[in-house]
């Protein structure tokens, strides 16, 4: 077979699409007349840039050999929390979140990069430890805390979103290393309880109820079921407490303002408002480019970063948005189908932490731009503006076009 | 390798990911269909309201003009400084710092109440500033994101008068208003007191809309569709009072440094020429930013100059009380013209009630000229035994005492006026008796009454026996051109007839002419009638009371004079009420030596007219 014939072809144009997509968006955004003279208006060049070394990076990482990333897994793991302590100390703030690190007149968000080391790191260690792995406590609780740790670096530089996303990373670790479903499914119960309580506490209730019968099917154990029922019942009257009691009255407005952000369209529901707005107002064809008035008088906040799939909604219209959709879900279909198909356990693992990762992503952007969850500062994976991000997700996506590229000589080292 | 159980497991769970992402991805994609195709009709105003924002524009408030329509009140432009918290950056601070001339502490300060308030609607940040710094501001609002200006107008008092306790003051509306009246917005000044409360609708005025295009910092682009749909704010109407802006400047000087209230009437129409309590507060500290150092000092000074004497204060009327007692007397047929009450300094019932002399035989109109307190404690114990305390009270309620009159300006008191349930609940059933009621024919004891309300029942008795209803307010000019009067009550009281009253009126002007008002208040040109009176104080000083109208025959004003501690009312209220009339008529002052007595000295009792010799008297009709 050729070279090129093995190359995932599908996978790369789909990542060069979505990406220029973005481009396109991004432009948008920052060449409008009411944006001269303003920081964000290099903002395109300098995307332009990323992809240009985007592509440089997936061409490189395919003359890599697959067993270097194992073999430099821990080293860049370690490294990279390194870099994130460095940061926390070194770091420069930037709306509100310190995780930049200035490298050499750049601004590097170090977080991106420990995403990447992450992952290599917790595959590595659960595919290496072949004999022992089945079902082991101790594995479990290794790789929760190798998840961990980055959460507490990340929150420290109070970057909420990222910090999410390493949180969310850990059961779906832990699937593979061999800890029973249930007990999975007892580590997100929490989450999933109080974002439903806060919306309403029947909600909350009926989430309780659903987990536990769940929960009692997979594991059958009555006195565990019973316990994890009054656990759910203490996290509802827990978050209403907190709600009501313990909260501010303008903190509890904030979180609230999701479950109805037209209550207040100027308070604390503003951004909700304005990025559904930009989004419902684009029709199915849009308002054509340039021509949104959400983005062009600039209603809509981060419109480059967080909120640019508002730009692509407001001037795209529903053609462009279910376009971003399919082709992201294609993107992301092809690499769970690919890891599927692949063989060697390490590689499968990398390609579906990483798939989460973007699927996590996808999640918290759209929900937050969309309004149908709290807003949550995460760039969409290839679209939003940003270096670091999209470089960290390119190098990954990297990887994984490493580990399809290089199948055939992962045999060597199994 | 991996077993064989481990290897399903981890494709099965890849496959569940897999649906997942497709679930996932379908929702998303219904959401986005959700908004852009069902909702689309939805948000498609929304995004236009976005980039052409509605402004309101506050309207110019009212203009209040006096009886000759000479202007009380306008409004003057002043400039405010906002702040928006979310847009706003903390390094704007030391720029702001150097123009506004604050502090960066102060603006900090001012930062976080803003805050406290909303980081997403804009508050004022700096009231009042000066055009310096108002354009300063202006040019630099660029470089200070989420700070903004706007002109204002606050009110302004060109006129010599003060009249704080007729037209009011402006405050800030709270949060529970702007929820009941969503015409108001935070930041808003809404009437407080006086007729800028009882008129606020009417002086308030609509505000305007107008549609710019703006970007997202709130700068304005340009007027959408050339102002088209703009609508200008509608002007607040203008109020005409019958104020009379000479007598109330000239009421106010008189009054300085007294403790009391003065109404001015048109006895006729009931119209208040001019209406004073004193001590008084400078309705111009009020007017805008509130000096808070001020505020402090007018609400902790013990003679409360916020509170308005002249509705509110409640004293016995003592012998201006009087007359109504007379025209009461004739009506229950205790007294005719021809009867007449020996007077030898007293009346004895039980007790010993004292006059101020022995007037020996007196009939009504020389009880009221020479103030015989024996004929009314004769006449009260009569009333009580034959009529009743109740129909008494309801008698004197026809005058306007021991209700409200219905004054345009806000919380006027009831006043005194007891009948027997009165009694019954201060001293209970069966325990009070007529040595409380003779008191009351001398207008002492358990009753009460406001200038306001005297000066209603002098109106009765000067212009006929017609209860009328005071007004501050005459009409009202709206924006459009058209006006609207102020309809109030005038009414036939039916039970006075022409002649006791003219009987009474007699002898009101005789004790002008002749009797304890003939030092001060008999003019040379104009025929007064009237009545001092002096209220019994235990608690320190007499009060001093003065009632009169002039001309005698066809009454132009009626005027109710109360001084607080003044002593008496024959040499503290009667010289006032004297040289007011003296400006109403003449335009001028001719005895401009009472000025200085009035301002000069605040009245303090003369011990000659003090002296009474106490004796046990003996009654003959």
């Amino acid at each position: 077979m050729s070279w090129y014939r093995q190359i995932d072809w599908i996978t790369f144009l789909t990542w060069l699409f979505i990406s220029v997509i973005g481009l396109v968006a991004i432009y948008s955004a920052t060449q409008g007349p009411l944006h001269q003279g303003t920081n964000i208006q290099g903002n395109f060049t300098k995307q332009l840039l990323y992809i240009c070394i985007g592509i440089v990076i997936l061409i490189i990482l395919h003359f890599t050999a697959p067993r270097t990333f194992q073999q430099v897994s821990y080293l860049g793991y370690g490294f990279a929390l390194l870099l994130s302590i460095t940061t926390i100390f070194l770091g420069v703030e930037v709306s509100g979140e310190k995780n930049w690190l200035p490298v050499f007149g750049f601004r590097l968000q170090t977080s991106e990069f420990l995403k990447v080391a992450t992952i290599l790191a917790v595959a590595n260690f659960l595919t290496s430890r072949r004999e022992n792995q089945a079902g082991t406590f101790r594995t479990a609780v290794t790789a929760t805390l190798m998840l961990f740790i980055p959460v507490v670096l990340i929150i420290i530089q109070s970057d909420t979103g990222t910090a999410l996303v390493f949180m969310a990373l850990i059961p779906i670790m832990l699937l593979w290393s061999g800890v029973p479903y249930g007990l999975c499914l007892l580590m997100v119960s929490p989450v999933i309880i109080g974002y439903l309580t806060v919306i309403d506490y029947v909600w909350g209730l009926l989430a309780a109820v659903i987990i536990t019968a769940t929960f009692f099917f997979l594991e059958k154990r009555p006195l565990l079921t019973f316990g994890t029922f009054f656990a759910s019942i203490i996290i509802v009257i827990g978050v209403q407490v907190g709600l009501h009691d313990v909260l501010q009255p303008h903190q509890r407005s904030r979180i609230e303002a999701f479950a109805n952000p037209a209550l207040d369209p100027r308070g604390a529901g503003w951004n909700v408002m304005q990025a559904k707005t930009a989004i419902g107002s684009g029709g199915i064809y849009g308002k054509g480019f340039m021509q949104g008035t959400q983005t062009q008088l600039r209603f809509l906040p981060e419109q480059s970063t967080d909120f640019i799939f508002c730009v692509i909604g407001e001037e795209g219209g529903l053609i462009s948005t279910s376009l971003v959709l399919i082709l992201l879900g294609l993107l992301l279909m092809r690499l769970l189908g690919q890891a599927a198909a692949h063989k060697h356990p390490f590689a499968q693992l990398f390609i579906v932490g990483a798939s989460s990762i973007y699927l996590i992503h996808v999640v918290i952007n759209l929900g937050s731009a969309m309004g149908l969850m709290p807003v949550i500062g995460l760039p969409l994976p290839f679209l939003s503006y940003g270096g670091s991000s999209f470089l960290a997700n390119t190098i990954m996506l990297g990887i994984c076009m490493n580990f399809f590229y290089h199948q055939r000589d992962f045999s060597i080292y199994s | 390798m991996r077993n064989k159980s481990s290897q399903i497991r981890s494709t099965v769970s890849i496959r569940v990911l897999q649906v997942v992402v497709g679930i996932t991805f379908i929702i998303l994609l219904g959401r986005v269909i959700q908004l852009q195709l069902i909702e689309y009709d939805t948000y498609s105003p929304i995004s236009q309201r976005n980039s052409i924002r509605q402004e309101f524009i506050s309207p110019a408030r009212g203009l209040v003009y006096d009886r000759h329509g000479k202007l009380i009140i306008d409004n003057q432009p002043t400039f405010t400084i906002t702040i928006t918290p979310i847009n706003f950056n903390r390094e704007s601070i030391p720029l702001l710092s150097n123009i506004t001339g604050y502090t960066p502490e102060e603006i900090e300060e001012r930062l976080l109440t803003a805050r406290r308030y909303s980081w997403h609607r804009s508050s004022r940040l700096f009231t009042e500033v000066s055009f310096e710094v108002f354009s300063k501001i202006q040019e630099n609002l660029w470089r200070m994101p989420g700070i903004g200006h706007q002109i204002e107008g606050i009110r302004n008092y060109p006129a010599t008068v003060n009249g704080s306790h007729i037209f009011g003051y402006l405050r800030e509306v709270n949060l529970n208003e702007i929820e009941r009246n969503p015409s108001y917005r935070l930041g808003d000044k809404a009437g407080r007191s006086g007729i800028e409360q009882t008129y606020e609708d009417f002086l308030r005025g609509e505000v305007g809309t107008q549609y710019v295009t703006v970007n997202a910092f709130g700068q304005e682009i340009n007027q959408f569709d050339a102002g088209r749909h703009n609508e200008p704010p509608l002007k607040g109407s203008d109020v005409h009072t019958s104020i009379d802006l000479e007598l109330q400047t000239l009421a106010e000087e008189l009054m300085r440094g007294k403790v009391g209230g003065l109404v001015a009437m048109d006895p006729g129409t009931g119209g208040i020429l001019a209406l004073v309590s004193s001590p008084d507060f400078d309705i111009n500290m009020l007017a805008g930013r509130i000096d808070a150092e001020y505020w402090r000092q007018v609400n902790s000074d013990s003679l409360t100059p916020l509170f308005n004497r002249a509705i509110t204060s409640i004293q016995p009327p003592g012998s201006t009380f009087k007359p109504i007692m007379g025209l009461i007397g004739m009506e229950l047929n205790i007294i005719t013209p021809q009867t007449t009450v020996f007077c030898n300094g007293g009346y004895y019932r039980g007790r010993l009630y004292r006059c101020t002399a022995e007037h020996g035989n007196q009939n009504l109109e020389q009880s009221i000229k020479n103030s015989c307190n024996t004929y009314y404690f004769w006449m009260m114990n009569h009333i009580a035994q034959r009529g009743g305390i109740n129909v008494w009270k309801n008698m004197v309620d026809d005058f306007g005492l021991g209700d409200r009159t219905g004054i345009d300006i806000p919380n006027e008191t009831r006043g005194i006026i007891p009948d027997s349930s009165y009694f019954n609940r201060a001293f209970g059933v069966n325990r009070w008796g007529i040595g409380d009621l003779i008191n009351l024919g001398v207008g002492q004891g358990a009753m009460g009454a406001s200038p306001l309300q005297m000066a209603v029942a002098t109106s009765v008795i000067a212009n006929g026996g017609y209860r009328v209803q005071p007004h501050i307010v005459s009409s009202i000019s709206h924006a459009d051109g058209s006006s609207e009067f102020n309809s109030t009550i005038k009414e036939r009281i039916e039970w006075i007839k022409p002649g006791p009253l003219s009987l009474v009126q007699r002898g009101m002007r005789a004790a002008v002419t002749d009797g304890s008002g003939r030092f001060y208040a008999n003019l040379t040109d104009v025929e007064v009638a009237g009545k001092t009176g002096t209220a019994q104080n235990p608690h320190g000083e007499n009060h001093g009371w003065f009632i009169a109208y002039a001309p005698y025959d066809d009454p132009k004003i009626a005027i109710a004079v109360l001084i607080e501690q003044g002593g008496y009312g024959s040499t503290s209220a009667a010289p006032i009420a004297g040289l007011l009339m003296e400006q109403f008529f003449y335009g001028e002052i001719r005895r401009p030596w009472i000025i200085d007595q009035v301002i000069r000295r605040p009245p303090a009792p003369s011990a000659s007219a003090a002296a009474s010799t106490p004796t046990i008297q003996t009654i003959t009709d």
